[in-house]
């Protein structure tokens, strides 16, 4: 469950934003997860919603872009999606490739409420 | 109103790992992070590799676990500097409890730093903790498929330690298969077969672990 560690750095972040932005209220969060990042969305679905509980995020929205794994082959450079965690190459059927998606676990943007008075 | 920000969730993780690198190369140390579930042997298998070692090596451990000074005991009977990092309810150590903990070692008297992660197959993977090698270890009291169920850790790792191999005739755990599930998610990843208890398998181990230190130390 180290998505509630990662969920309190995600709100951390947002607090430093709104702080930012004159104390704008945090009302989105966006997010992209890769397929082999380790993170469950629906853990951090859950942590998010039980951190924010009773503060001036409650209620936020989160926006999660989910990614899948990419890996390029080393022998002919080709990109494919593995199937499953199988990471041969589908054209050449190398077994050397990197991965070039799906480690994913960033944060992409934050909305903030207009300030009334902008 | 949209602030854009596209920056990683751990990127204050990824810096302070990455001050962490900066030290180990600064003084020359070779750092492993050893992760495992709980009881595969992490530390057994360091309680070995510490009694195989001459007394003259310049080798240092941090041992992370929820609660306890446990492991840091057993491990300080061979007489190299341990540290326990209890981690309180944290499932994993970060970059951030490491240099806490590095903070008063002098790293110029330390050739091989062995970060023993607190037990648990899937948080640790996404913390860098500067480390120039991950390692997994799976024992054969846990099931062949463990390296399917818990891919990520397997990509990420260098070196799969299956631990536990004389208990092998009592137990129905297929060793080629779990070395092809390995080499499934992870085609090049080293495999040693070691047994704590009866002290098997060391010499693979602690020769792995000499040759990607000097690999290490060139780069």
């Amino acid at each position: 469950m180290h998505e509630l560690s990662i969920a309190q750095t995600i709100v951390d972040r947002a607090s430093t934003v709104s702080a930012q932005n004159s104390g704008a209220r945090v009302t989105k969060i966006g997010l992209r997860i890769g397929a082999i990042s380790g993170v469950e969305p629906d853990a951090l679905r859950f942590g998010l919603e039980a951190l924010t509980k009773d503060s001036p995020f409650e209620g936020v929205t989160v926006d999660i872009e989910l990614c899948k794994r990419k890996q390029r082959c080393a022998s002919c450079a080709h990109e494919f999606e593995p199937e499953g965690f199988h990471s041969a190459c589908p054209m050449c059927q190398s077994n050397e490739s990197t991965c070039v998606a799906g480690n994913e676990l960033d944060v992409t943007y934050f909305e903030l409420e207009d300030s009334p008075c902008a | 109103m949209r602030v854009n920000v596209e920056e990683k969730v751990l990127s204050e993780n990824d810096k302070l790992a990455q001050t962490l690198r900066e030290r180990f190369r600064k003084h020359k140390v070779f750092c492993v992070n050893l992760i495992s579930a709980p009881g595969s042997g992490k530390t057994a298998l360091l309680e070995r590799t510490l009694e195989a070692l001459p007394k003259s090596a310049k080798v240092a451990l941090l041992t992370g676990d929820l609660q306890t000074e446990n492991d840091a005991k057993r491990l300080a009977k061979a007489g190299f500097p341990v540290k326990q990092i209890t981690t309180g309810d944290t499932c994993h150590l970060d970059a951030k409890m490491v240099i806490k903990a590095l903070a008063d070692w002098d790293l110029d008297a330390v050739d091989i730093l062995f970060v023993e992660n607190v037990g648990n197959l899937v948080c640790p993977t996404s913390y860098d903790l500067g480390e120039h090698a991950k390692i997994v270890l799976l024992s054969v009291t846990e099931g062949e498929d463990k390296p399917l169920k818990y891919p990520s850790i397997f990509a990420a790792a260098e070196v799969c330690v299956i631990n536990k191999v004389d208990l092998l005739p009592y137990v129905p755990f297929n060793l080629k298969q779990a070395i092809a599930n390995a080499r499934h998610v992870h085609p090049g990843i080293d495999v040693i077969e070691t047994s704590c208890t009866r002290v098997q398998g060391l010499e693979a181990w602690l020769a792995w672990i000499e040759s990607r230190r000097q690999a290490a130390m060139q780069d």
